[in-house]
């Protein structure tokens, strides 16, 4: 029998996985590039809303922006949209300001990104990080994106071969597998996704140590820390900050409690907290091992 | 001047500059894991950090568990604390946990129990032990003793130093109709450690020391008269709860040392 299209069976096999770990390796070759952002820019005067993008992008931006909001009394939840409670504090960014005023027309938290105003804050912020090398540009994700194409064009070459063997019916047990997994590879290289570039992802691993007191590991006292405690709280440990400063808040604004969880579980938290699930608090932050029982926390609150 | 240290408030201590020491309760440190999040920067900077056990039950007729012990022992070490303070009240009997601190009946048969208790745990305290009265809602019937005779005894017979919390002598004085004064003059100050200063409510008729409230001024005044009697060599806001806003701590905090005649620690 002849080999299809003269090369034998096996060898294809090989050269085709062959070619499939090049594309991949240079692909992500290529991204660290692409990714790697500006080694020198520095986060440390960046706002809450910034922190909440490049850690979880429009939506913890916003999320961000409304736990800085609560905090300050200004927002509150009239059924599952937002309402206004308070005036709006004074020094606030042009995205609290958006938010602010569409939340006076009762607006669903799913549906602030929809509205112009703060559409285009977000906007804004965007390009101003990504001028500042830490939030990864359209362009370079699109570049990043046509390695989806390498693989795909590889994804055609095995169906081609796939479709010949079988007209010449050859076994294409293990080709079907190769097929399989390069048309994996292709979507996932077209389905890149990165908001934050490399240098932005360090400087917020340190900015999560710095600010451990507010990770949900340690029950912060939002009241103690201020309502940019808050917003920071929600930027850097994700929306799982907001359901724990207010959680008959969080659930009726319908925040998705999963948005950007990562933060926690990379910070240093004490041994209890560390390496437990994201989100919500853990036992051992706040009490129960502490005093006679969980109410009473430090020093027996009644008679110590 | 110090602080309770707490994971909820850690962010508003770690900002205290003239911070000297805090105290931590020894049961939320690990002996051997990973410090709490927040006080490896404290021990950084040179802050002492106390142990404060509020589950030994040193006043409980059973034998305090060797295991409590050698915890609080290690944690005194790990933080190279000063000293290590406990209370003089049960929180357990007959395997039964109370879940707070029980006051013990004055008596001498109470004494003898205490002073057994701590005799086990110096032994193994790498550090002095303090001793905290608490405040109590109802005295026993068997009391036999006044609270500063009491008290007093316990000090002499154990060699251990007092933690002298203010507002649980404000609470006990207030509910018992009694003056605060009278107990502050009977005790021996000189063997006062240090002293926490907390806030509390009354409810239903009675004072209940919660420490989820703000110092009401009467504590403040008795922290003044303490001090014009023997000022201790450091005094503490005990918090708990409820946290306010970092501008009320801090202006507590301030209260505190004014009515103590120390520098504040807040700037």
């Amino acid at each position: 029998m002849q080999d299809t299209w003269g090369i034998p069976g096996p060898a294809f096999i090989v050269g085709y996985i062959v070619a499939l770990i090049v594309v991949v390796i240079l692909a992500v070759a290529h991204r660290k590039v692409l990714f790697r952002g500006d080694r020198s820019a520095r986060v440390d005067d960046l706002g809450p809303q910034q922190l909440a993008y490049l850690n979880g992008g429009d939506r913890l931006a916003v999320y961000s922006s409304i736990g800085g909001l609560r905090a300050a009394g200004a927002l509150g939840t009239a059924g599952s949209a937002l309402v206004q409670t308070g005036p709006i504090p004074v020094g606030v960014t042009p995205l609290d300001s958006a938010i602010h005023h569409a939340a006076s027309g009762q607006i669903r938290t799913r549906d602030l990104t929809g509205d112009q105003w703060v559409r285009s804050a977000l906007d804004d912020l965007r390009t101003g990080l990504e001028r500042r090398g830490l939030a990864v540009s359209p362009e370079a994700l699109k570049q990043a994106r046509l390695w989806a194409w390498a693989a795909g064009a590889l994804a055609l070459i095995g169906v081609f071969r796939l479709i010949a063997g079988i007209q010449n019916n050859k076994p294409v047990g293990f080709l079907v597998v190769a097929v399989v997994v390069v048309a994996f590879f292709t979507w996932r290289l077209a389905r890149t996704r990165r908001i934050a570039t490399d240098a932005a992802r360090a400087r917020m691993r340190e900015l999560r140590e710095r600010h451990g007191y507010l990770s949900p590991a340690q029950s912060p006292a939002y009241a103690t820390y201020g309502a940019t405690g808050a917003a920071l709280g929600v930027a850097l440990f994700g929306a799982a900050a907001l359901y724990d400063m207010d959680p008959a808040f969080a659930a009726e604004a319908e925040i998705q409690r999963a948005a950007a969880a990562n933060g926690f579980t990379s910070g240093s938290g004490s041994s209890c907290g560390s390496s437990s699930s994201c989100g919500s608090s853990s036992s051992c932050g706040g009490g129960s091992s502490c005093g006679g029982g969980g109410g009473c926390g430090g020093g027996g609150g009644c008679g110590g | 001047m110090g602080i309770g240290w707490r994971p909820e408030i850690s962010g508003f201590v770690a900002g205290l500059p003239g911070l000297r020491f805090a105290e931590v309760v020894a049961e939320s440190v690990h002996a051997h894991g990973d410090l709490p999040d927040g006080l490896p920067a404290l021990l950084d900077r040179g802050v002492a950090v106390v142990p404060h056990g509020v589950r030994l039950s040193l006043g409980g007729a059973e034998p305090v568990d060797p295991a409590r012990v050698t915890h609080l022992a290690a944690v005194a070490s790990r933080l190279s604390a000063p000293l290590a303070s406990e209370h003089i009240a049960f929180v357990r009997a007959a395997g039964v946990e109370a879940g707070h601190l029980l006051p013990i009946p004055r008596s001498r048969e109470a004494i003898d129990a205490v002073v057994a208790n701590v005799a086990r745990t110096t032994a193994e305290l790498p550090v002095p032990l303090a001793l905290e009265p608490i405040a109590s809602l109802f005295d026993w019937p068997d009391d036999e003793l006044t609270e500063a005779d009491f008290l007093t005894e316990i000090l002499d017979r154990t060699g251990a130093l007092l933690l002298l919390d203010v507002a649980n002598v404000y609470a006990n004085a207030r509910n018992r109709g009694e003056d605060p004064l009278d107990l502050l003059d009977k005790l021996p100050l000189d063997r006062v450690a240090y002293v926490h200063v907390a806030g509390g409510a009354e409810h239903q008729g009675l004072y209940h020391d919660t420490h989820t409230d703000a110092v009401p001024q009467a504590v403040l005044g008795l922290v003044t008269e303490l001090c014009a009697r023997h000022r201790p060599p450091a005094l503490m806001l005990e918090r708990d709860g409820d946290y306010p806003p970092a501008d009320e701590l801090t202006a507590e905090l301030d209260a505190i040392a004014a009515a103590a005649g120390y520098p504040a620690i807040t700037a």
